[in-house]
């Protein structure tokens, strides 16, 4: 689970739920690999991220690696700050561990990169 | 050209095989390549991703963020093995629909659904059977997604969908129009007993 991918879950669909977001995460397996990295696509998009979820998902499981905690000005044109994001949205990926939904504690297992946000029948 | 996407789904029988309806969704995205590739897509998702071809296919020819979401565990793992296969990046999650994501994310929202006509009680669990199964008028599944459109795609955003005749493609226009979504059939094709059509639905500016 890519963090781009976290900042986009949420456990509003739970019956109990009223915003379910962020989840938090608990990961015993992190792996960072190398992707291309796209300035034009970082940039695009930033506006589309909620961007304190980022940075404490990223600080949660060790991986800020000097994200700054505020989107810099001019931030199109700011080749590091888009290559620290590009690092934090795309490189990180969560391999197991589970993701925690902040209103009930529900539990959502990470398993070999996959997160598992099935609900039971009794939950929905 | 889009080339198909190579696939292993040996030992992976709860997965759904690539098949002509899979094959016809293909060649309605090759056709559609022009059209995406001028849209500027962030954000792409496949419901129901299964072995994950079709997902991997956009992300050959698309600079995106690609997503894909299967109710079958399984199916997420293929997808996932499938889009690293071909080189590409696919983020899988094991959720039900779109239920587990925001609003209003996705530019492109890809869904071949279980169009099936079957009795409703065969709507159930997470297996194979979810791959076709789509009870009364092989509707059911398909409609939870038609019916919340507005709030699944981002302002651009556009679906496209496999439907079967059974299901009454223009009672589902009429509907989508009155919800302000214009529809295009843009493939069809008349495979062993089913005549099948991909439509894209697209916000009424």
């Amino acid at each position: 689970m890519k963090l781009l991918t976290h900042n986009m879950l949420t456990s509003k669909c739970m019956k109990a739920v009223t915003v379910g977001y962020p989840l938090a995460i608990n990961a015993s397996d992190v792996r960072v690999s190398e992707v291309d990295f796209n300035p034009d696509f970082i940039a695009k998009i930033i506006p589309k991220v909620d961007w304190a979820v980022l940075w404490n998902a990223a600080e949660s499981i060790g991986q800020l690696e000097g994200l700054p905690k505020e989107i810099v000005e001019n931030y199109e044109n700011d080749q590091d700050f888009l290559k620290k994001a590009h690092h934090v949205l795309l490189e990180v990926d969560v391999i197991n561990g589970e993701l925690i939904c902040p209103e009930t504690g529900r539990k959502f297992p990470i398993n070999n990169g996959i997160p598992n946000l099935l609900l039971n029948e009794d939950e929905v | 050209m889009l080339e198909t996407p190579r696939y292993n789904l040996k030992g992976r029988e709860e997965v759904y095989e690539p098949s002509e309806d899979t094959f016809l969704f293909l060649d309605a995205l090759e056709k559609e390549m022009p059209f995406l590739k001028n849209l500027g897509v962030e954000f792409a998702v496949e419901i129901g991703s299964g072995s994950g071809v079709v997902i991997t296919a956009l992300a050959s020819f698309l600079a995106c963020a690609c997503f894909a979401t299967d109710i079958n565990p399984e199916a997420c793992q293929a997808t996932a093995e499938t889009a690293v296969l071909n080189g590409r990046k696919v983020d899988c999650v094991n959720m039900d629909l779109l239920g587990a994501f925001r609003n209003r994310l996705f530019d492109v929202l890809l869904f071949n659904p279980p169009y099936v006509v079957t009795d409703p009680c065969e709507v159930v669990g997470n297996g194979l059977n979810r791959a076709w199964a789509g009870g009364f008028h092989g509707r059911q599944v398909t409609d939870k997604v038609l019916s919340t459109l507005d709030l699944l795609l981002s302002e651009k955003g556009v679906c496209y969908m496999v439907l079967l005749k059974e299901n009454n493609i223009q009672e589902i226009q009429r509907f989508m129009n009155e919800n302000n979504f214009k529809s295009d059939v843009i493939l069809e094709r008349k495979l062993r007993g089913e005549h099948l059509y991909v439509v894209k639905f697209s916000r009424i500016l």
